[in-house]
């Protein structure tokens, strides 16, 4: 498979490149659903040179990322293209090696359960086979590298790339079951933006479960696992944030980065829900609405892992929606990372009830963002009610698209413990509700 | 014999007249500006805000009468009375009931219409920041030796001046501009006058040299209008307006009257709002300075057969540049651009570089994750 992916990533950098080359980069660049306060490269380029006058590149409200990024950059702000594009390869490349693990572990639990004959006779249909699942390494890799928001992401050199590359290491490092490389990633990609804090459950659902040790609060092995991991994730944070300070002598990124991402303090529009809410809020309820959005971000960790216990990386997948949904600033950059994992999860179309319309709101909305937003700031004839309708709309389509295929893998595992056609007591056929 | 006593005469007449003129040489550049002009605005649009109208028009109807020419005057009307579908006589601006006083008349130049007059353009026109495509008429063309009146009026606030309706002026914009106008040499002498609610606290920040002020009303107080016409159906003046207009068709080119005359317009008993002003930044005794030094453009002309000796009042000035140590207060124009710096401006370089205890520390941490990882029987493949 390795001759199938070498082309679609010369056609993807092809893409990129072409686009780089075109008049259209300039245009993207500035595009508030494609860059952020947090992720826009002329911040970056705006720290660099405020470091280079000598400057601390946190002070004034320009540049909030991190400072591992500065001295990234610091080196390769010529090659800015070329790294990321090289981001967006190595992105595809780990979700590409990390779906072919997963199938890998699929089929062989499948395997098991067919052995120990756990599944009743007439959901055969439903058992996954090793030649339909030989393409989807290629279709995820594909899915993600030529999917227009990530195009859109690449080409603005919005930093979400570099932050889809640590998430997409990360979740390799985890499916290969690799404790100390998954512990150090999610702690990089917490450290650039706090969200990614969520996906420790499922990493350590994940990692418990490959190396058998039971999933139950009364065991030792459990909480002794947990104290490892936390003291290996929490460890390489501490580290990586002294090294931060290290390198600018100054505690002012704390505030800059993770303050400017929990308090939302610049509400430029973007694909999000917190701008409209805070600007037209209240000074007096800032604080308390500020918690309720944050919180609405890490509450669905703990019922999620408690009902996809059994399906780590389907419950990564549900989380970085969440995340990609739910988080401060978000952008097409983040979307396009949990979209890419839609086709590992071909076999459940037909369980999806929602898909068409899911699609044609999200088409349409894609569409609309650019036209609403010239009505309102170019025009005059909109306003922002307009734009943050779409972006409501935008939202509502992401969370059913994410809920449906909640329903369906759940739908799936159901049908796979009590059979396909369940019939009523009264002989009729049942639906199944997911309540 | 009557030679005689007509060449003595003559003798006495022309010898007294020579001391005249030797003293009146001296007042003859007393005043020290030798060319006047006005800035008149109107920053109220709608038909029930006709008063302002007819204010601006008023005072522009008595700068023109005085001597000021069209040429000199920018006049800045928000919106159009004479010929708005409401008035029942188009063409006409009134200013005394029963239609006594047509202020608009046939020769009324409107520098600046209806939505031209913002606060933008108001600025640049005394600042004299405009694009090179104005035309003169719109342009304030002063400079260091011009007497300038400028006369507001609308509806305004503790601070503020609304204009059209949709934005406002500041106090503090007003000040600054002043003081562009003054480090430019913008004029000699300047004559704020301001006809709204609250007018005292537009003058309040004021503090450039050389600018008197006078207002119709304190902070805190409302101007008033003056009297309703009912063939018309709105206000037709503002009081304070009103009387200063009455004040000034007394006026006429060679006459004496100053300041102090101006400041006891529409007391307190006319004008219901106490009117204000402020002398402290004017250099002159405001009881020296002549209405006609702001409303009129009066050319001083004394004609004469002597020679005069244009003595020290005029040669210090001309001396000053040489004998510092005789000016007292030395202004000097604000600071340019350095533009030699500019010229021979360096290339950029990158100045800062990540501390070498950081790129170590990140490097070693790195490789031992590295080796960590796929264990250390790869470093025999290595080294």
């Amino acid at each position: 498979m390795a001759a199938p992916l070498t082309l679609l990533l010369i056609v993807a950098v092809t893409i990129r490149a072409a686009l780089y080359r075109s008049s259209l980069a300039d245009l993207i660049s500035e595009r508030v659903e494609v860059v952020s306060p947090l992720t826009a490269w002329k911040r970056v380029v705006e720290g660099l040179a405020l470091l280079d006058l000598g400057v601390s590149p946190y002070s004034g409200d320009v540049f909030h990322e991190t400072p591992l990024i500065i001295y990234l950059f610091h080196f390769l702000v010529d090659y800015a293209e070329i790294t990321f594009m090289l981001a967006d390869v190595i992105t595809a490349v780990a979700l590409y090696l990390t779906v072919k693990e997963y199938n890998k572990q699929v089929f062989r639990k499948q395997k098991y359960a067919l052995e120990a004959d756990r599944y009743p006779l007439d959901c055969l249909e439903l058992i996954r086979s090793p030649k339909e699942m030989f393409y989807i390494p290629l279709k995820v890799a594909m899915f993600y590298l030529l999917n227009p928001f990530t195009i859109l992401s690449c080409v603005a050199k919005s930093t979400c790339g570099l932050n889809n590359a640590v998430l997409s290491l990360f979740i390799l490092a985890t499916v290969k079951g690799n404790v100390l490389l998954s512990a150090i990633f999610l702690s990089l990609a917490t450290y650039q933006s706090i969200y990614p804090l969520t996906l420790c459950a499922s990493a350590l659902l994940y990692l418990m479960q490959r190396q058998y040790i039971p999933v139950n609060f009364r065991r030792a092995s459990f909480w002794w696992f947990i104290v490892q991991y936390a003291f290996m994730y929490l460890g390489s944070l501490f580290v990586i944030v002294c090294l931060s300070f290290f390198l600018l002598g100054s505690w002012d990124f704390l505030p800059s980065v993770y303050g400017f991402i929990l308090s939302v303090p610049d509400l430029t529009p973007n694909i999000g829900l917190f701008w409209y809410f805070f600007a037209e809020m209240f000074e007096h309820f800032r604080l308390f609405f500020l918690c309720v959005f944050q919180i609405n971000v890490f509450f669905y960790t703990i019922p999620l892992s408690i009902k996809l216990k059994e399906h780590p990386v389907f419950l990564i997948f549900m989380q970085l929606a969440v995340i990609s949904i739910f988080k401060s600033y978000p952008t097409v950059g983040d979307i396009a990372l949990y979209m890419a994992f839609l086709p590992m999860w071909s076999h459940l179309h037909r369980f999806l009830r929602n898909i068409f319309l899911v699609c044609c709101v999200l088409l349409t909305c894609s569409a609309l963002f650019p036209v609403l937003w010239h009505l309102w700031i170019y025009a005059g004839s909109a306003n922002s009610n307009f734009y943050y309708a779409i972006t409501l709309l935008f939202n509502v389509a992401q969370i059913l698209l994410v809920s449906d295929y909640f329903y369906a893998f759940l739908r799936r595992e159901h049908h796979l413990c009590y059979g396909l056609y369940l019939k009523r007591k009264d002989g009729y056929e049942a639906t199944l509700v997911l309540k | 014999m009557k030679i005689l006593t007509l060449f003595s005469l003559f003798v006495t007449y022309s010898s007294g007249n020579s001391i005249n003129i030797e003293e009146n040489a001296g007042q003859f550049f007393s005043s020290g500006h030798t060319n006047n002009w006005a800035v008149l605005v109107c920053t109220s649009r709608f038909w029930f805000n006709y008063r302002h109208v007819a204010n601006t028009l008023s005072v522009y109807r008595s700068v023109k009468r005085l001597g000021i020419p069209d040429s000199h005057i920018v006049l800045m009307l928000a919106d159009d009375m004479a010929c708005n579908h409401r008035n029942p006589k188009p063409a006409t601006v009134f200013s005394h009931k029963n239609m006594e006083l047509n202020v608009y008349g046939d020769d009324v130049e409107v520098d600046y219409r209806g939505y031209e007059v913002t606060v933008e353009n108001f600025l640049r026109v005394l600042t004299g920041r405009l694009p090179p495509s104005t035309p003169r008429s719109k342009r304030l063309l002063s400079d260091d030796r011009s007497n300038i009146l400028i006369y507001l009026t609308g509806h305004g606030g503790n601070g503020f001046l609304k204009f059209q309706d949709s934005e406002e002026i500041s106090n503090v914009e007003l000040a600054d501009a002043f003081e562009q106008m003054w480090q430019k040499r913008r004029y000699n002498e300047l004559l704020f006058i301001i006809d709204t609610c609250q007018g005292a606290s537009m003058y309040e920040r004021f503090y450039s040299p050389n600018l008197m002020a006078l207002a119709s009303s304190q902070v805190g107080e409302d101007s008033l209008s003056h009297q309703p016409d009912l063939a018309i159906g709105v206000h037709l003046m503002d009081r304070y307006t009103f009387y200063l207009l009455e004040f000034l068709e007394d006026i006429h080119p060679a006459s004496k009257s100053n300041m102090n005359d101006l400041f006891k317009v529409c007391p307190k008993s006319q004008c219901v709002s106490t009117p204000g002003h402020r002398t402290d930044l004017f250099l002159r005794d405001p009881g020296s300075v002549l209405i006609t030094d702001f409303f009129g453009s009066v050319r001083k002309i004394e004609i004469t057969m002597e020679t005069i000796n244009l003595t020290d009042p005029i040669q210090q000035v001309e001396l000053s540049p040489v004998n510092e140590e005789l000016q007292i207060e030395k202004y000097s124009y604000a600071d340019q651009l350095p533009v030699s710096e500019i010229i021979h401006q360096k290339p950029k370089q990158r100045d800062w570089h990540p501390p070498d205890g950081f790129i170590l520390g990140l490097w070693t941490l790195i490789l031992l994750v590295f080796f960590k990882t796929y264990g250390m029987k790869h470093l025999k493949h290595i080294f």
